[in-house]
């Protein structure tokens, strides 16, 4: 934390939304500091407006948008306070990538497809009129750009300079984009939710990266996330908002520990604590296997996607399996539910081996295992109202039809939602919402094991701790026994009995929760843990 | 709904309505006998021995025009609309299967598909006319199988796209048949895009027959059809040009309400799925 | 990280595969359809009043009661070796009827082309940078209107203007003494109102889906001006889809220069295959079938190595238009 003067300085921003919108303003009287070599964390939901925020910060709000009153003002060394809501577009396109510049969200995205990165890198000296090529300094701007990647701890940078976007992971363009939006070594720094589209070992990298930043070139940073742990981890300040308005804003220190608004106080409740708690068993359950998975493997030409794989799961428990992209967890659902067919192996589900059933066989035994989806949005038929969706799934389960509507009103109650919800389609619903009338839909062919494949990761933070809550209330009510597939060790930590680590296809760590978060063996579990950003602050 | 108020559909939609009308009721409207020789060459506006008036003039043979031109509507239509439909018929059920279970359905359909498409339409069509001779039936074969492959493509990506949805893997999880997946769950998701190909398609196909007419490859004189009275008429148009304009309007406004039809349907879809 | 090989190697490979079977399929679709039944290949050759005795005969001289694959694989090496056969309604080598007028043809499409694709595509790019603009309302209208009329009614709306009304231009296209400029603009003026509408629209799509994407935001965001993104971002990017159309319309424009070159009598590929299909003229009929497949296919692998020169990971741009804007797809005319 500095005491000098903020170099940007927000005022009782507005940003109108055009009539018709859910609310007249996308954010509502903003008013907040930047100072040099500070990081602040803006902290909100979907909805909470923090992307327009930062897009009116680059004077780029979408069309139909503008500044409605309030004062955005940069400090110039030189000129004084630059009103930033007077400038032309002209004079916006000096400052940007100049004076602000952004760090997107997608970076792999963000990058032209056809074009190398590192002119990408160099065309910011070029539309900024530094390092004219003349003859003598015909490599100036290549150099820099060298010199930039190598900056970012990327080995080899030249050849990075020569790769096309699509040549390199999502870290390493994220780690161009970094260096593109430093290359004029500008005062303001944006970043949009920078990390979130990455791996957990890249994101903390990148955080890494942008807390060297603070240190080494003194720039400040604006983070944009939802990730309250990213946030304990790198946040000098921390500003939280809600529909558009600023909750509370105050150093890391005090919004973490003492937040003084219930809104902050809901948010950083919901948040799943690293701390294993004890589960009480599910009451009225026969002990014994539901899920046991022998030498299940899956391979597609040349590329081994899942590796042999042995794992038992006790009935009405969880079993998280964690992993990376690329680890494998995925298929390992998939072939679960038979969804790809296996290359080898067994899954047997109270006894009935899935993986190798054909015919009639085969569809009896799928209502024993159900799948809930990642995107709320494509998760259900947008044609079709919600109950006959849920209604469909309980008649191929052997309901008559009347039954069927009947199952499918019970349920929609049973998840929070009103009965009357069944005549509606998928797009009068919330995320959270379809998300448990996706969790209706697997329930209605009363399955054994309930597959959730990262069912929470695309949801916000609040919604999510409810989700969890409402599985963890229907595994005690029916005894379901739950493989929960996820990225995030927090929801891990929280929701399961026992975890499976899985990297490159196979699993190398199995053992209960509390085990492999507060003892881990593998060294890659180690890694992970490691990684996970917030640890010990929230 | 609110959203097929717009002014290009509406103009579309009335474009078209009009000469579906003209051809349902044609007996009705047409002033005279199509195929009675009357007063050759007779001007448009010129009175007609024995009562009413030539309104567009008289062709070569003595021939109203105007009632040429509303009889002429009619195989128009009924070809268009048949050909198409069957095109529709046989590209979305080969498309639907080779989207959906891809691989050696997908690669042997495609390529069927890609061979025919690679004739140009009009040297396929002659290829098959020579073959068959001309008939109204040969027409809606020829011109069924030039178009088929190409609903045929499109209704494959979007099966292959739709496939990738999670509640199409829902679907298969819970044991839905393949049939029930393929024509419930996910044409319905398709008919957006596919309207819009149809209005078009049918303009298209308009354009096709109208051009086989033209080269009198088409219906066989004396019926009338709108291409082949250009084709008449050409050798004339010079001193005579009523005997081309009218016709060309004819085609060039039943084809222009589809486009107009389809390109307002596709900005309602659009405005609707932006929920503005 | 290893970088990618380019695709381009083993993609050529596999399309000129590709193609040659094509070929092979559809040379087997025209010698079905057309030579399966021998009764009417001879009742065309000979004439309608050629008695089943004289038929009966020159099927045999001409072995045509040889098993179906001999005479297929015959025709085939008939076609590959350049012997075409004769044409009976002209009495002359079919080959050296075709080729001259394929070369007036090919002047023809090729200054279609010369004309359309810069027209269009500067439309296109046009209205797409100016999205919900005047520009690109107009360019939309007058892209709907052009594609409506059919070849035949243009023919017939320009030659009134210019032909009739205005005395400019020449009613016939006959090249009498060679290739004229007169004699050309109004057959590719047709041409291109029947075509250019369609790739505009296809180009606009494309520019404003590129225009809307992330990383015109970022260069946006980075300072960059909007002509230095039209230029050095978007363009590159926007242009693969409007390519493949273009070629793709070309199977439309060797049917639209059919009807155009009998409109205007003009000695090409088209009237020649016009006068074969009234003269019921067999051979000479398939050969002007296998040469317009061999024009679409040689286009198809043309706008395939140019699409993999474009666009390094071969975005499918194309997919994802099909399914946004289907007046913009790649399935339009013809598919």
């Amino acid at each position: 934390m500095t005491f000098e003067p903020p170099i940007l300085s927000v005022k009782s921003l507005s940003v109108a939304l055009p009539p018709g919108a859910d609310r007249p303003y996308a954010i509502h009287d903003i008013s907040l500091d930047l100072r040099p070599a500070e990081i602040l964390c803006i902290v909100g939901e979907s909805g909470s407006g923090k992307s327009i925020l930062s897009s009116t910060l680059m004077g780029a709000l979408p069309r139909g948008l503008a500044i409605q009153s309030g004062g955005l003002k940069l400090h110039d060394q030189a000129l004084g306070d630059i009103d930033l809501t007077a400038q032309s577009e002209r004079a916006w396109r000096d400052i940007r990538g100049r004076r602000i510049a952004m760090i997107p969200q997608e970076p792999m995205a963000a990058l032209n497809p056809s074009a190398k990165v590192g002119r990408q890198i160099e065309e910011v000296f070029a539309i900024h009129g530094r390092l004219a090529p003349q003859r003598r300094q015909r490599g100036a701007r290549r150099a820099e750009a060298i010199r930039l990647i190598q900056e970012m701890h990327l080995p080899d940078p030249e050849r990075i300079a020569a790769s096309y976007p699509h040549q390199l992971s999502g870290g390493q363009c994220q780690r161009i984009c970094i260096a593109m939006a430093l290359a004029l070594n500008p005062d303001v720094l944006i970043a949009d939710e920078p990390t979130t589209a990455l791996d957990v070992t890249s994101q903390a990298q990148v955080l890494k990266l942008i807390c060297e930043l603070r240190d080494v070139h003194r720039q400040a940073v604006l983070f944009i996330t939802h990730d309250l742990g990213v946030v304990a981890d790198i946040a000098d300040r921390i500003a939280v908002m809600e529909k558009g308005r600023l909750v509370e804003i105050g150093s890391a220190q005090d919004i973490l520990k003492r937040p003084a608004q219930a809104y902050t106080q809901a948010l950083i409740a919901a948040v799943p604590s690293f701390e294993p708690k004890p589960r009480p068993p599910a009451p009225n359950v026969k002990p014994g296997h539901c899920l046991e998975v022998e030498g299940l493997s899956k391979t597609y030409g040349r590329t081994r996607a899942l590796k042999p794989a042995n794992l038992t799961v006790e009935r009405a428990t969880t079993l998280a399996v964690v992993g990376e992209s690329g680890s494998g967890k995925s298929t390992l659902a998939r072939l679960l539910v038979r969804l790809i067919e296996p290359s080898a192996g067994s899954a047997l589900v109270n006894g009935h081996d899935l993986a190798r059933l054909r015919g009639a066989a085969l569809q009896h035994a799928r209502r024993r295992i159900q799948m809930i989806f990642q995107d709320p949005f494509g998760s259900l038929n947008p044609r079709r109202s919600v109950g006959a969706t849920i209604a469909r799934a309980a008649e191929l389960a052997g309901c008559t039809r009347q039954e069927a509507q009947n199952r499918a009103k019970t349920l929609l109650q049973r998840v929070g939602l009103s009965a009357a919800a069944y005549g509606r389609r998928p797009a009068a619903f919330s995320g959270g919402q379809r998300q448990r009338v996706g969790i209706a839909r697997a329930l209605a062919m009363r399955p054994d094991v309930l597959i959730a494949d990262e069912s929470v990761s695309a949801l916000d933070v609040s919604v999510q701790a409810q989700v969890l809550n409402l599985l963890r209330e229907l595994q005690l009510e029916l005894g379901l026994t739950i493989v929960f597939i996820t990225h995030d060790l927090r929801v891990a930590a929280q929701i399961s009995d026992r975890v499976a680590v899985m990297r490159s296809g196979e699993i190398v760590e199995l053992a209960d929760t509390a085990s492999v978060i507060l003892h881990p063996q593998h060294p890659y579990t180690r890694a992970l843990i490691g990684a996970a950003p917030g640890r010990g602050a929230i | 709904m609110k959203h097929l108020r717009r002014p290009t559909v509406l103009i579309g939609a009335g474009l078209v309505g009009v000469w579906v009308l003209v051809a349902l009721f044609a007996p009705f409207l047409a002033p005279f006998d199509p195929l009675k020789s009357l007063t050759p060459l007779a001007s448009p506006g010129a009175p007609a021995p024995g009562g009413g008036t030539f309104w567009l003039g008289t062709d070569l043979l003595g021939r109203d025009i105007l009632s040429r031109l509303i009889y002429g509507a009619r195989p128009v239509v009924a070809l268009s609309t048949l050909a198409t439909l069957t095109a529709y018929t046989v590209g979305v059920s080969a498309g639907l299967l080779a989207g959906y279970y891809g691989r050696w359905i997908d690669t042997g359909l495609s390529f069927l598909a890609n061979v025919i498409l690679s004739f140009p339409v009009l040297v396929l069509y002659i290829v098959v006319i020579v073959a068959l001779g001309p008939s109204p039936i040969n027409v809606v074969i020829a011109v069924t199988f030039a178009s088929a492959p190409a609903v045929f493509r499109i209704v494959r990506t979007i099966a292959a796209d739709l496939k990738q949805r999670d509640f199409i893997a829902a679907a298969v999880i819970q044991g839905e048949s393949a049939w029930r997946i393929l024509f419930i769950e996910i044409l319905p998701n398709a008919t957006g895009p596919l309207t819009v190909d149809f209005c078009l398609r049918l303009g298209y196909t308009t354009i096709i027959i109208g051009a086989l007419g033209f080269l009198g490859l088409g219906l066989p004189p004396p019926a009338p059809d709108w291409g082949g009275m250009v084709n008449e008429g050409r050798a004339l148009a010079f001193a005579f040009p009523h005997l081309v304009i009218f016709p060309c309007l004819a085609i060039s406004s039943l084809v222009l309400g589809l486009s107009l039809l389809a390109d307002g349907l596709n900005e309602a879809r659009d405005a609707q799925a932006r929920g503005s | 990280m290893r970088l990618a090989l380019p695709p381009a190697l083993t993609g050529l490979g596999k399309r000129l595969g590709t193609m040659a079977l094509t070929m092979l399929t559809v040379s087997l679709l025209v010698f079905l359809v057309l030579e399966v039944n021998v009764d009417d290949v001879a009742t065309k050759v000979l004439g309608q009043f050629s008695t089943p005795d004289q038929r009966h005969t020159w099927l045999l001289q001409n072995g045509y009661f040889d098993p179906l694959p001999v005479r297929y694989a015959r025709w085939l090496w008939g076609f590959v070796t350049g012997n075409w056969g004769l044409s009976t309604y002209y009495h002359a080598d079919v080959r050296d009827l075709i080729l001259p007028r394929l070369a007036a043809t090919g002047v023809l499409m090729g200054a279609t082309l010369a004309v359309t694709i810069p027209l269009a595509l500067g439309l296109g790019v046009l209205a797409g940078m100016r999205q919900g603009s005047n520009v690109d309302r107009g360019v939309s209208v007058l892209a709907i209107v052009t594609t409506s009329i059919p070849e035949f009614a243009s023919a017939v709306f320009l030659s009134a203007v210019f032909v009739f009304w205005l005395g400019w231009l020449p009613g016939v296209s006959t090249l009498s003494s060679g290739v004229t400029i007169k004699e050309l603009v109004l057959p590719v003026a047709v041409l291109t109102l029947s075509s250019a509408g369609y790739i505009a629209r296809m180009t606009r799509a494309s520019m404003v889906e590129v225009m809307a994407s992330p990383y015109v935001r970022t260069a946006r965001l980075k300072g960059a001006s909007t002509s230095r993104i039209v230029f050095a971002h978007a363009l590159r990017n926007a242009l693969g889809a409007p390519v493949t159309v273009i070629m793709l319309q070309i199977p439309w424009l060797l049917s639209g220069v059919i009807v155009v070159e009998v409109f205007f009598a003009y000695p090409g590929f088209g009237t020649l295959l016009y006068q074969a299909s009234v003269n019921s003229d067999i051979y000479l009929i398939e050969a002007c079938a296998m040469i317009g497949v061999v024009a679409v296919v040689v286009s198809q692998l043309i706008s395939d190595v140019v699409n993999t020169w474009l666009n390094p990971r071969l975005v499918r741009t194309i997919r994802k238009a099909t399914l946004q804007d289907p007046t913009a797809s790649a399935g339009g005319r013809e598919g």
